[in-house]
């Protein structure tokens, strides 16, 4: 009965907890190691322990372990979900460590409040304090972990592993633990710990030509003072950080042993799983059910009605949906009068005519824009808009759940496991404490899985039954029935003096979220700037998608801009490069960016090329877009990226990220669209919600500038925001056409 | 120049779980417990009231610790054939709690039934941790079926 999901980790490099990991605990007694130091005030390890060692392994901190055999593994408390955040993060915590490369592993932490990262949830809350003395580092830790439990926060997102828990986090509890080594060989030895030397996972003191492996020293090292801000290495140290080390969850992803969310063995003899139904319409409820001919359907164990949706419990999940196809729901009146996508854009433009020239709420202002446009000799206005977008991962939306014995157990892909776990307890009226939530790799998330009500309906469903059942969204089910990047409409003034000059800048929209400053123009020096946000009935809901409010407003203002800059008649690039004369960075990475895409040089016949710059992230990037329109039909050729992230851990890993938000975000500005239809999403599918395919990619080259040890960006989304404006920039050079309407298939249809 | 506004990661996440209410199911409907056969429809709706193969279909969830032909080997639980009259505790060679050991009866129909409704109520300490059923109409069907089971 209690049979759990075999751990298959140990095949490939990624080694992750298990319930096996609690039952090894027993045969630890004796190795007692104790150590919290600076990354967590308190001394957790007694407590964590159990709950991540195995065998004889001794715990040197929160993040790192140590076996017999001279293996380190880094405990890290974000998610896999591509991004190769696991590998970086294990990278340098075994560089600060010097540790041997080829005995590190990486393990997924197990979804405990000891395991918030605390510095993503600083970095959001107070970015202020990011780099702080060393005197105030131990109380800003300690508030800041208080935070980051109380909000649960074991996140995954806004681009943030390597900069947050990287630099903060992991880099200090490897120093930290080498520190703590030398100190126990030090004293073991009897010679003073700075003529200690440490490389690949080796003590060796050369005076006395002692050598020791860590491992001998890992339980004395438990005994050494806790530095709480020991000393990290500087850029001409490092020997894995910088480096394109090959990603350790690579070999489990290629030979099929990487396990998702979705590989959850069901702990039952006979697995039971679900299909569900939710409101076609957001905010509806099931007025009743017809459950007669599903009833008698082959395989159909439970029919449920659980008020905000429906789920058919089977043997299998095809006999689920085959019957859930069979059911007959009637939902309640919707609420929002919104039917279609012209009733959303009505709705935003009424509220933008309502704003007027100067109302709605400033989100940024810099001079006078209003009385410089009076002044200026030239405006010139644009209205754009963008589409609602699914999140679509691979891995679809999918959770295992068992309630028994007031405790519940939840396998799923998260970005937020405590949240889940939090949203899963009041769900069933248990404490958080109650539940365990194993939560493996991500097969994909762009921010849908930030949300965890799917966790919640798994766990009311397999409470309802008494025993353990996956529930599994269909394609449909998710991308008709999720939360989106929202839709939304933008108006644009731009003042130009009479050189063409940007002088003045004014834009209003109605939907603003994260992060606070996407929709403001980064890096170019306008002396006028009003940024207004009217807010508008938003008729589907919001989730953060890759690069969130940049999705939209990399679009929005690097369109803008380029229409300023064909308006003046000069270049482009030229002329964006005129107003960063006080951002170096930014005008660094245009002018890499001129010479690696040949800008200069002629397109030739039926191209355009088209750039665009977004800094997101905490990371510049600007992206050059070829198009040939010689086949009547925009297709995207090249693109060329420069990417300035301050420096990139690990290069092969940032170029890949790069390249994949460079697809991503094509494939929205190519097809991304979800329309209405009488209040519901029409796209269904990936035949009508369509993904860029491979013989549609264009050849992709993106060149990195480590411009200096400045606070480091993030990879996973800065590539996304410059890619749609790029692209459309260069339909408008091959064409003169002006696209102010994504996505582009539909303006050539 | 920017005006911030509250981060909605977090924020979201320092409210209290959304509706932090219970949510059961409005309407349950259950055609057959998992590992059961699927019945003819009338009989999986009651309305037949052919107890004892209604028994027999509900004990295949029993039926993952509890073996019921003459002589098969015990699993988990101890092998039920001609359970009825047996005295608790005394299959040979079979490891019963020292609860179930000390017990002093022989099941009959109610001992059964009770015993099924809530076993460590009955036996405090018997290692039948799972398999209690809740149900009086599934309970009733599946005594039924175990009073036929003997030689």
């Amino acid at each position: 009965m209690n049979r759990l999901p075999e751990n298959k980790a140990g095949r490939g490099r990624a080694a992750r907890w298990t319930r096996r990991g609690v039952i090894g605990a027993g045969v630890l007694a004796g190795g007692a190691l104790l150590i919290g130091i600076g990354i967590r005030p308190g001394n957790p390890v007694g407590r964590l322990k159990p709950l991540v060692a195995q065998g004889d392994e001794e715990l040197v901190n929160s993040w790192v372990k140590i076996d017999t055999d001279n293996t380190v593994t880094a405990i890290v408390p974000h998610c896999e979900m591509g991004q190769g955040a696991h590998s970086v993060l294990g990278q340098m915590l075994a560089d600060e460590l010097d540790a041997d490369w080829d005995l590190v592993k990486v393990m997924q932490a197990p979804a405990d409040g000891n395991y918030v990262v605390t510095d993503t949830a600083r970095m959001f809350v107070a970015p202020f304090t990011m780099n702080a003395a060393d005197w105030i580092e131990p109380t800003y830790n300690g508030l800041f972990t208080q935070i980051a439990r109380l909000a649960d926060a074991m996140i995954t997102g806004g681009s943030s592993s390597i900069r947050t828990t990287g630099q903060h986090q992991m880099r200090i509890a490897g120093a930290a633990a080498r520190q703590m080594l030398v100190g126990a060989a030090a004293d073991a030895w009897g010679v003073p710990a700075n003529e200690i030397a440490t490389r690949d996972s080796m003590l060796i003191h050369a005076g006395s030509g002692k050598r020791a492996p860590y491992a001998e020293f890992a339980a004395a090292a438990a005994e050494q003072p806790m530095p709480q801000t020991p000393r990290l290495k500087d850029i001409g140290e490092y020997r894995l950080m910088g480096k394109s080390k090959a990603r350790t969850d690579i070999p489990g992803k290629v030979d099929g042993t990487a396990v998702f969310g979705i590989d959850a063995e069901i702990p039952a003899e006979h697995p039971a799983y679900a299909a569900v139904m939710r409101p076609p319409v957001p905010g509806t409820e099931v007025v009743s059910m017809d459950a007669e001919a599903a009833k008698a359907m082959p395989g159909v164990l439970q029919i449920l009605n659980m008020g905000d949706h429906v789920a058919v419990v089977a043997d299998s999940y095809w006999q689920a949906q085959q019957a859930l196809a069979a059911m007959t729901v009637e939902w309640s009146e919707p609420e929002s009068s919104i039917a279609t996508m012209e009733d959303q854009f009505a709705a935003f433009a009424a509220a933008l005519d309502e704003a007027g020239e100067s109302g709605g709420n400033e989100a940024a202002a810099k001079g006078d824009a209003r009385a410089a446009f009076a002044e200026a000799p030239r405006t010139i206005e644009a209205e754009y808009r963008v589409p609602y977008l699914a999140h679509a991962p691979m891995e679809p939306i999918n959770c295992t759940a068992w309630v028994h014995d007031g405790k519940c157990e939840i396998w799923t892909s998260t970005q937020v496991p405590l949240m889940a776990r939090k949203q899963a307890a009041a769900a069933i009226g248990l404490d958080a404490g109650d539940i365990t939530i194993h939560h493996p790799m991500l097969g994909g998330a762009f921010g849908r899985r930030l949300v965890s009500e799917y966790v919640a309906m798994a766990a009311r469903v397999a409470k309802a039954t008494g025993y353990p059942v996956k529930m599994i969204w269909s394609r449909e089910e998710d991308t008709q029935k999720s939360m989106y990047r929202p839709a939304d409409m933008i108006r644009f003034k731009g003042g130009l003096d009479a050189d063409g000059r940007l002088v003045s800048y004014d834009s209003i929209f109605t939907q603003r979220h994260d992060p606070a400053e996407a929709c403001v123009p980064a890096g170019y020096a306008i002396p006028n700037v009003s940024v207004r946000v009217a807010e508008a009935p938003l008729h589907l809901p919001f989730q953060a998608w890759r690069s969130v409010d940049h999705s939209q407003h990399g679009f929005f203002t690097e369109s803008f801009i380029d229409e300023a800059a064909h308006a003046a008649g000069i270049d482009p690039l030229d002329y964006r490069l005129a107003m960063l004369a006080d951002a170096p960075r930014h005008k660094a990475v245009l002018e890499r960016l001129r010479q690696v895409s040949g800008w200069d040089t002629p397109a030739g016949e039926g191209k355009g090329r088209g750039v665009a710059m977004v800094e997101s992230f905490g990371s510049i990037v600007a992206e050059v877009a070829e198009v040939d329109m010689t086949g009547g039909k925009p297709r995207a050729t090249k693109v060329w990226a420069v990417a300035d992230p301050g420096y990139a851990m690990n290069p092969d890993g940032f170029r890949n990220q790069i390249e994949g938000g460079i697809v991503f975000g094509l494939t929205a500005a190519l097809y991304g669209e979800l329309e209405l239809e009488g209040g519901r999403v029409k796209q269904s599918n990936f035949h009508d919600y369509r993904m860029l395919r491979m013989n549609e990619c264009p050849d992709i080259e993106v060149a990195l500038i480590n411009s200096g040890p400045v606070p480091i960006g993030g990879a996973g989304e800065p590539g996304v925001p410059p890619i749609a404006p790029a692209f459309t920039n260069a339909i408008f050079a091959a064409t003169g056409k002006r696209v102010r309407d994504l996505p582009v298939a539909r303006q050539f249809a | 120049m920017i005006r911030r506004i509250a981060p909605t990661l977090l924020a979201a996440s320092l409210l209290p779980g959304c509706g932090s209410e219970e949510e059961p199911p409005v309407e349950q409907i259950v055609v057959r417990e998992p590992g059961a056969q699927a019945m003819p429809a009338e009989a999986a709706s009651g309305a037949n009231g052919d107890l004892v193969a209604a028994g027999k279909a509900a004990f295949a969830a029993c039926a993952a610790c509890h073996s019921v032909e003459a002589g098969a080997p015990s699993g988990i639980g101890p092998n039920l054939h001609a359970v009825v009259g047996r005295e608790a505790g005394s299959l040979a060679g079979f490891g019963y709690s020292d609860a179930m050991e000390a017990a002093n009866f022989a099941w009959d129909e109610a001992r059964l039934t009770a015993f099924l409704g809530d076993p460590n109520g009955v036996v405090p300490g018997t290692s039948m941790v799972a398999g209690a059923v809740s149900d009086p109409e599934r309970r009733a069907a599946i005594v039924a079926y175990l009073t036929t089971l003997s030689d």
